[in-house]
């Protein structure tokens, strides 16, 4: 059969397309690199260097004019104590985004996939793992809504009520005008409800391609459920728990819409957050390129996180191979 | 050596992409249409952007504006309903832009409409004011808020805007619950705090109050305001001398806040809720009082169905929160800025002021002859008693930008009992001084 076919048609399937060249060079490679560092430069160079730039400046906003500020800005973010909280608390937002649900999706998964799936059948496995993404999928403006109404302060609310049939006595407790630790507590049950589905799906996911003789050699070794958790399921979906710690701490580092919706920062500025302070400066402020300068602090900082992220996960990967 | 190439390639790329859209967006400067000269305008379109509701006494009387400019200049309007809190959070940048309306309802205020006038986002009305002689239907303490200076600071300059409704904070109370309880309408702060008394030993919260949002911040300047004269209202506002933090007025003013939640005349709960949530209490009769603005009027004569209600002013002051109503204004992109004028100057009309003043709006420029509704006439016998002592002292959240919610936030901090008066005070001094020690000087 190959006899038959002439040299020019062989050719023709092997170069479908002639790619252009101009100097001896092959363009084909930049063409179809252009569509997507357009709109990379579009949305996201763009911003961050007109951002970034904005932070050496101080800036009344409109058309009024921009003076040069130099390191201003930026050294006045480290005795900015409001600055400094809303760092303080991304560290409870980490717990919230972060390790708890991490932690919490890891047993989720493990149960449902080791235990529930094998004992009541993959639907109902399946069910309970819609279930819990289902936060996910809902507007952060209704769950933030839906909270508030949960957590209003008098008889009202629904959590209070709850606990008040509990207890047997009134519970009037002020959950998100309350002070420091009521209000960013429930800030974070909020984040952790919203946030306990992403690992738990990514897991079980992962937990599919685990071999399933894995887990029968070790119970019939004798291996109680602890131990097949710690030996099989943790060793085995580790790139996912790197993945899912990357993308959650780089969201909790820039978290906004609960605080906005929840409290507004309040009471008394007590969970605020750098983006929900980089947008207030933005918007209520004088000054916008202080603004610029927590934004841009922001973003330098999640970049950071992330290289450190991926450098670790490397190194491990290297260990393991 | 060849990756390390590339990628510099497509650095240099990005760059020069960043670069051309850079170029790109510099600004196009907005037309505007010639006027014709038998005033037949149509074919021409009026954005107008407003954030009333449109069974409010504004939406009526302007709705009704909207038809009259329609008829005379033969333009069409094209109407944008917006929300107080978007416009608030996006004017700056929507009024320096193409999707800029031609005419705008804005808040007033040296954070607001003085913010953006000193960015030079809006229309300097001077002209506007000569030609159609706006400064002469407005009262001087109305009129302030028109006008800013080129740091942004209200009472003298130019006129950014034009108010036609005036605004105030005063008592709403619960006849029923008073009669109920044996309880007289105050006439002293004295009567008040006793009122509050009988309520609480009943087990009846006094005050319908929130600190998420402003009530409780008007509760508190008021009883500064109880204490102070003009010269206060003026360091405080337009920065004229330092203000003493910690001095008999913003000390009594505090202090009063702190044993009232004491006492249980306001809730500490409070630090938990909205406006929306106070004015459900006092609509649904579980509070017999509520300070609170003008705004809500029509709408409780609308929605309080199980009770009588009554107004009246808080007794013992001279000075008053409140102001001339939000302003319209011209964003300097507006592309129609004469018809702007001319759609301004239709609000001001007697006949669209009364509308605006019998459907329980405050009017600025109104025949009281032309007002029938006796609500509406009730309304506007408490504005001008506070008029007639020259009582309008603006809001205690305009001094910074950001003041709205620093004063709320440490006023949760006070009601949460997190800050003693004094420290609840001293914090705001800081957030106040770091803003005005730079105008002042």
């Amino acid at each position: 059969m190959t006899s038959t076919m002439t040299p020019k048609r062989r050719k023709r399937i092997h170069e479908p397309a002639r790619i252009p060249e101009r100097g001896g060079r092959k363009l084909g490679y930049w063409l179809y690199f252009l569509p997507g560092a357009l709109l990379v430069s579009v949305i996201i160079f763009y911003p961050i260097v007109r951002n970034l730039r904005l932070s050496f400046f101080h800036w009344r906003g409109g058309r009024a004019e921009e003076e040069f500020a130099g390191l201003d800005n930026w050294a006045a973010l480290f005795q900015d104590q409001e600055y400094l909280q809303s760092f303080q608390n991304i560290i409870l937002v980490i717990f919230a985004m972060v390790i708890i649900p991490t932690l919490l999706g890891l047993v989720i998964a493990a149960l449902l996939f080791d235990v529930i799936g094998r004992r009541f059948g993959g639907k109902l496995s399946s069910f309970l793992r819609a279930t819990y993404y289902l936060p996910q999928i809902l507007p952060i403006a209704v769950a933030g809504v839906l909270f508030g109404w949960l957590l209003k302060p008098n008889s009202d609310g629904v959590v209070n009520q709850f606990l008040t049939f509990i207890t047997g006595s009134e519970v009037t407790v002020n959950w998100l005008g309350g002070s420091y630790p009521t209000a960013m507590g429930a800030v974070m049950v909020l984040m952790i409800w919203i946030q306990i589905g992403y690992p738990v799906v990514i897991f079980m996911a992962a937990l599919q391609r685990v071999d399933p003789e894995l887990y029968e050699a070790a119970e019939l070794d004798g291996a109680n459920w602890y131990e097949r958790f710690r030996a099989i399921t943790l060793a085995q979906i580790k790139p996912e728990v790197f993945v899912v710690s990357l993308t959650t701490t780089i969201a909790a580092m820039k978290v906004f819409a609960p605080v906005f919706i929840l409290t507004q920062g309040g009471p008394n500025k007590s969970t605020y957050v750098p983006s929900f302070y980089a947008y207030n400066e933005f918007v209520n402020g004088t000054d916008k390129g202080y603004a610029a300068a927590i934004a841009s602090s922001i973003t330098i900082l999640v970049a950071i996180v992330a290289i450190i992220f991926i450098r670790v996960q490397n190194r491990s990967e290297r260990k393991d191979a | 050596m060849r990756n390390r190439s590339r990628t510099l390639a497509a650095l240099a790329t990005a760059g020069a992409l960043t670069l051309t859209l850079t170029a790109c967006s510099s600004d196009d400067d907005g037309g505007s249409a010639e006027t014709p000269a038998d005033g037949d305008w149509s074919g021409e379109t009026l954005t107008v952007m407003h954030f009333e509701g449109q069974d409010s006494a504004m939406g009526i009387a302007w709705d009704r504006a909207i038809e009259i400019f329609e008829e005379e200049t033969g333009a069409t309007v094209d109407l944008q309903l917006t929300a107080f809190e978007d416009l608030r959070t996006s004017a700056e940048q929507l009024f320096d832009s193409g999707d800029a309306p031609d005419v705008a309802e804005y808040n007033k205020g040296n954070a607001t409409a003085g913010q953006l006038a000193a960015i030079g986002v809006l229309e300097n009305l001077d002209a506007a004011y000569e030609e159609y002689g706006w400064g002469d239907m407005l009262a001087d303490s109305v009129a302030t808020t028109a006008q800013y200076n080129e740091d942004g600071i209200m009472g003298s300059g130019s006129y950014y805007g034009v108010p036609n409704y005036g605004e105030f904070t005063f008592l709403y109370y619960n006849e029923d619950m008073f009669t109920e309880h044996g309880v007289e309408v105050p006439t002293s702060i004295e009567e008040v705090e006793a009122a509050a008394q009988t309520f609480a030993d009943a087990g009846v919260t006094p005050f319908a109050e929130s600190v998420q949002e402003y009530p409780l911040g008007q509760l508190w300047y008021q009883l500064a305001l109880s204490q102070a004269d003009r010269d206060f209202v003026n360091a405080y506002q337009l920065y004229t001398e330092p203000v003493d933090w910690q001095g008999a007025e913003i000390s009594y003013a505090t202090e009063t806040i702190a044993e009232w939640v004491d006492n249980g005349f306001i809730s500490s709960e409070v630090t938990g809720m909205t406006a929306e949530d106070a004015g459900l209490e006092f609509i649904n009769g579980e509070v017999p009082m509520f300070y609170s603005g003008s705004w809500w009027y029509g709408r409780f004569l609308t929605e309080v169905s199980d009770f009588e209600m009554g107004i009246t002013n808080w007794p013992s002051t001279e000075l008053t929160p409140g102001s001339g109503g939000n302003m319209w204004v011209v964003p300097v992109e507006s592309e129609q800025p004469e018809l702007a004028r001319v759609f301004i100057d239709i609000t001001m009309r007697p006949e669209i002021q009364a509308l605006l003043g019998d459907s329980g709006g405050l009017p600025v420029a109104a025949d009281p002859a032309d007002i029938t509704d006796e609500d509406a006439q009730a309304l506007i016998e408490l504005f001008n008693e506070v008029n007639e002592r020259d009582g309008l002292s603006f809001y205690p959240d305009w001094p910074t930008p950001n003041f709205y919610g620093d004063l709320n936030g440490v006023l949760q901090g006070l009601v949460n009992g997190d800050f003693t008066a004094e420290e609840a005070q001293a914090e705001l001094e800081s957030y106040y001084e770091d803003h005005v020690a730079d105008i002042r000087d």
